[in-house]
């Protein structure tokens, strides 16, 4: 039942398909990023239409960008630095892609970046890029930090602004130092329309316990600023160090839905719409997916987001849903074989 | 909430998979686990997924990087999940049957719609008005046609006499069987006081479908007719009058009535010898094809008498007994002397006059037993009364380990059970049925209406009639041939069907390397936003296109794509670079290269992002440009007009007044005699005034211009104040 959409070079390390489904974009060890595209939209045959050196050390992660700002990803090198690429044909040349921008730290790697779209009653867009950072170095300005940048021109991706830089605490307070993080995992609110609320959620997996635990950010427009506005772990388990989070799509529940993956299995959340008087939000843990003894590498939800397809350690590909009583369950795992 | 679909009553399987929404896999169990193959050579250092359209997932395999960098790095792989439709059918005829039960689809929820519009305007329907059963009956025989017609192929022209059973054309499909199941039980309420004899003819059409997993009477007919040319004495052969029992105890009265004229009695060279053997399989033939049977018509070819009303059947089906009663206590048969016909013929007469232990050894699985009761032990019965208790009895009898799933949703539809009949219809036929039958069961009755319209709390609120809609649409929207009839699904969930298709419509690509196929696919698109009322999904998609043609060089297309989006922020930021280009120079080549685009921007009939102003101050530089290269008087003048019109407009941006004066110097200094007026020149001067007190402010920009610019405008300005004083007086 399995169809062969595409045979990826030596050393080929991580991929990324866009929006829809039609561009394939993957990393390697020597640095290079290369892109492929089915010549025939009926065609199930992807071949590789362009390449380019993006860094000197291996790309770990690319990401695409949303394409609204036309067809571009980021991508994370080994060394922890991000650089945005983009294809572009300019003066009529042929379409190339090209360097954007690079986001560096001497002290910090980026470990996770994920694009949202925002769009306020002015149609003024915003467009927001997280990077995480974090060090072994004893900088304690950079560790665990959350940055938040902002595009300045929807036209380009040359100029972005820092809007925001925080820790993944609840309480705001509190300051870390030495923090060491091991790798950490953002996933935006996959809203559609416009007017909602910012939000994305956001879980480590570091050596510092009160970094760990997923919580949902907010953007509080009235202060502009990024409020924590739920925490996603039963108390005896906010030291728990997550291995990923995913954000379900919402086409009408009264509800949101997240999932998040620990050591000790896959907790499914609902998270409530209506803020408290401290402006929390009401979550629900009505999962736990345990008996997955793997570390759960990525997670995904399918376009309705009833369907949860997950990775991990053991190498098998497996899928979550509820029954109509309410009851997660695993529907089918694919074990790869040659 | 009640529990859906247990597990004890489904008949077999986990409650996992009864319940499931998806039935990805029906018959898998909790642990199942499915091979993915790649083909790639150990070690495997890391696999990623991502949906791609609908329900197919894509995983990449990644090998452990190898150092001599000859082997495959990894391989892309695509599962489509879920099943869409009965595994009989290709994927050809699939979407013929997706796209054509659009239409009724479509029509009935109109239908629908109107209904309960009228039933809220507290109207009743007009007494001319259609029952809704009608309705459906109509969507129901729509559908049904869709799946194939295996009724259609009749008997052949010559007929050859060893040919008992006409084996059909067109295979019947277990989707067609399940669905006239569905019609005949909860729709079609013309045929409730006849339903034994649907059923029978049900069974005569889809037989062969059971054969697959189970012997039956349809494969033991298959299998003697391939031996019929062999026979030479076929009544001597067991399996012959084996075969009659079988048979008849189905109802198959022609095949029997064919099989007993192929008797030995009927040769020519046997006449005068077995005359009284020859009368009994006659008289017992003539019996079966003049059986009473309750039901308005009978094909033709078909052998019984057609009774409507159940007292006149109930005299005739007396009568006939008798006959039969009469027929076997009769002094011929002593005078037949071959036992092999005897034996076979009485065994017949035991099936009319419904013994239940040879019907039972006649049979082969529990709905031919089933069927055969209704025949010859409770002839009388009436809708569904008792019918499940008969059903159980049967099945306990001829039990099966491993129930075909025709059956599985047949024992459903007896039990009454709305839940299991939807589960199985899901878990046996795919999703499309179950999508389209649940409007078949909905018309029976008002509990199964209930049910799939129950606002589920565990669903986040939806009922289960949206739900498999959904998941149907889903599976659609999986196939580039199939995505485009979703939307019509989707658009009859009131709660979250649109945003589904908002999010469908957002994972189309707007752009394909085929550029015909690229436009028609996306205008097709927007269209079906324009149809839904999408305007924000089609906004976003116009600025992505816009955005994608805007980095592929193609400015004029972008502007064009981000105008229909109202795209006003980007326009802007657009019309600013060109400003820039624009202020630089009026004889570069930057400027020839945006004239075009100022042109096109200015054809809108509403000019965006002060881009009116572009056009305007395209034209003063043309003039200046036309003016200082051939020094022509009219050329200056024209370009003083522009000047002071651009300068009187409101929507000329303050940071162009400078590079426009500056460009006007040459105006200012034109040698023969002074072209703008002292009101005119009063007039520039306060713009010049209020530009310099702007400078104060902290947001000014500078414009790129010469240091010396401003002082340069000034004194220009004042000479030619001076000058036009002078001209004037």
């Amino acid at each position: 039942m399995e169809k062969s959409l595409a045979t990826l070079d030596n050393g080929t390390t991580c991929s990324s398909w866009n929006y829809s489904g039609q561009r394939l974009a993957t990393g390697s060890v020597d640095g290079t990023l290369s892109i492929f595209d089915s010549g025939d939209p009926a065609s199930t045959s992807f071949k590789c239409t362009s390449k380019a050196r993006v860094g000197e050390s291996g790309v770990v992660k690319v990401v695409w960008i949303p394409p609204l700002f036309g067809d571009a990803v980021a991508c994370i090198d080994g060394n922890g630095s991000l650089s945005l690429w983009e294809e572009l044909a300019e003066d009529a040349q042929a379409v190339e892609w090209k360097h954007s921008k690079s986001f560096q730290s001497n002290s910090a790697k980026v470990l996770d970046v994920q694009f949202g779209v925002f769009r306020t009653i002015l149609k003024m867009y915003v467009q927001l890029v997280i990077v995480f950072v974090c060090s072994s170095q004893v900088v304690a300005y950079s560790d665990g930090q959350v940055k938040v940048y902002e595009l300045s021109n929807p036209l380009e991706l040359k100029n972005w602004q820092l809007q925001a830089e925080f820790q993944n605490l609840t309480d705001s307070v509190a300051k870390l130092a030495k923090a060491s993080c091991f790798s950490a995992s953002i996933c935006w609110n996959p809203q559609r329309g416009d007017g909602q609320e910012l939000s994305f959620v956001l879980g480590f997996n570091s050596d510092t316990p009160q970094l760990n635990s997923s919580k949902v950010w907010e953007f509080d427009l009235d202060h502009q600023r990024w409020v924590p506005v739920a925490e996603l772990a039963l108390p005896e388990d906010r030291k728990d160090q997550v291995f990923s989070v995913a954000w379900a799509p919402n086409i009408g529940r009264p509800y949101e839905v997240i999932a998040v993956a620990t050591h000790k299995g896959i907790a499914i959340w609902h998270l409530g719409s209506n803020p408290d008087t401290d402006g929390r939000l009401s979550v629900e843990r009505v999962a736990l997916l345990s008996g997955y003894e793997a570390e759960v590498w990525q997670m995904e939800w399918d376009m309705s987001g009833m369907t949860l397809a997950t990775t991990g350690t053991d190498g098998m590909v497996r899928l979550w849903q509820s029954n109509l009583n309410g009851i997660w369950h695993e529907q089918a795992a694919f074990e790869p074989t040659t | 909430m009640p529990g859906l679909a247990p597990a004890d009553s489904a008949g077999g399987g986990p409650d996992s998979v009864n319940g499931a929404l998806v039935p990805y896999l029906p018959d898998s169990h909790v642990s199942a686990i499915y091979p993915l193959r790649h083909g790639l050579n150990p070690p495997i250092s890391r696999v990623s997924v991502s949906w791609g359209r609908g329900n197919s997932l894509r995983v990449s395999v990644f090998r452990q990087p190898d150092s001599d960098g000859g082997e495959v790095g990894g391989k892309v792989v695509e599962l489509t999940l879920g099943k869409s439709r009965d595994g009989e059918i290709s994927d050809t005829q699939w979407r013929k049957i997706a796209y054509g039960s659009v239409s009724p689809f479509a029509l009935l929820q109109s239908r629908k719609n109107s209904a309960a519009s009228l039933s809220r305007m507290q109207l009743s329907p007009s007494p001319y008005h259609l029952e809704w059963w009608e309705y459906v009956m109509e969507y129901s025989k729509d559908i049904s046609a869709l799946l194939g017609d295996p009724k259609s192929v009749g008997a052949p022209l010559i007929e050859d006499p060893n040919e008992v059973f006409i084996k059909k054309s067109e295979e019947p499909s277990s989707l067609k069987a399940a669905w006239e199941l569905m019609e005949m039980f909860y729709v079609d309420k013309l045929s409730q006081a006849w339903l034994p004899e649907r059923l029978v003819d049900w069974l005569a059409d889809y037989d062969s479908l059971i054969s697959v997993d189970l012997p039956t009477v349809h494969s033991k007919l298959v299998e003697f007719q391939s031996k019929i040319v062999t026979l030479q004495v076929i009544e001597d052969d067991p399996r012959y009058w084996d075969l009659i029992s079988s048979a008849l105890a189905v109802g198959w009265l022609e095949i029997v009535v064919k099989l007993l004229r192929l008797h030995g009695s009927y040769r020519l060279d046997q006449l005068g010898r077995r005359e009284t053997e020859n009368g009994l399989v006659e008289a017992v033939a003539v019996l079966i094809s003049k059986m009473p049977r309750m039901r308005p018509a009978i094909d033709a070819g078909k052998h019984g008498e057609c009774f409507k009303a159940k007292p006149d059947f109930v005299k005739a089906w007396e009568r006939w007994r008798a006959q039969i009663t009469k027929l076997d206590s009769s002094a011929f048969w002593v005078q037949c002397d071959n036992r092999q016909t005897r034996e076979g013929l009485k065994n017949v007469l035991q099936i009319m006059l419904g013994n239940v232990d040879v019907l039972c050894s006649a049979t082969c699985h529990w709905m031919e037993l089933y069927i055969s009761h209704f025949l010859y032990i409770r002839p009388f019965t009436a809708g569904l009364e008792s019918m499940y208790s008969l059903a159980q009895n049967c099945i306990r009898l001829k039990h099966t380990s491993n129930p075909h799933k025709l059956m599985r949703l047949m024992i459903g539809i007896l039990g009454e059970n709305n839940e299991v009949v939807l589960s199985e219809c899901s878990r046996g036929f795919g999703t499309w049925m179950v999508a389209h039958a649940i409007e078949l069961l909905t018309a029976g009755s008002n509990e199964a209406d209930f049910l799939v319209h129950e606002e589920r709390e565990n669903l986040g609120g939806i009922s289960l009639e949206e739900l498999h809609r959904l998941v149907y649409a889903q599976l659609l929207s999986s196939h580039l041939l199939t995505w485009q009839i979703a939307p019509i699904y989707l658009t009859s969930c009131m709660r979250q069907g649109m945003g589904m298709l908002e999010i469908l419509l957002l994972k189309q690509p707007v752009q394909e390397n085929q550029v015909l196929l690229k436009l028609h696919l996306f205008v097709q698109n927007l269209e079906i936003c324009r149809l839904y009322e999408l305007d924000g999904v089609s906004s976003r998609l116009m600025e992505i296109s816009g955005m994608y043609h805007w980095k592929h060089g193609r400015k004029g297309c972008a502007v064009f794509w981000l105008q229909q989006a109202q795209d006003e922020v980007r326009l802007s930021k657009i019309a600013s670079q060109l400003f820039e280009s624009v202020g630089k120079s009026i004889s570069g080549e930057s400027f020839k290269q945006w004239e075009g685009l100022i042109e096109l921007l200015g054809s809108e009939g509403q000019p965006a992002g002060g881009l009116d102003f572009l056009h305007k101050y395209r034209d003063f530089k043309k003039c200046l440009q036309h003016a200082d290269s051939k020094k022509d008087a009219d050329a200056a003048r024209q370009a003083v007009e522009s000047l002071m019109s651009l300068m009187r407009n409101a929507s000329t941006p303050q940071r162009f007044w400078l590079p426009i004066l500056y460009d006007a110097v040459k105006l200012l200094s034109w040698d023969k005699r002074p072209l703008i007026n002292v009101s005119q020149t009063n007039l520039l001067l306060n713009k010049l005034q209020e530009l310099s007190l702007a400078r104060l402010r902290p947001d000014f920009v500078e414009p790129e211009l010469p240091t010396h610019a401003l002082n340069h405008v000034r004194y220009s300005l004042a000479t030619n104040l001076g000058r036009a004083i002078l001209e004037e007086s």
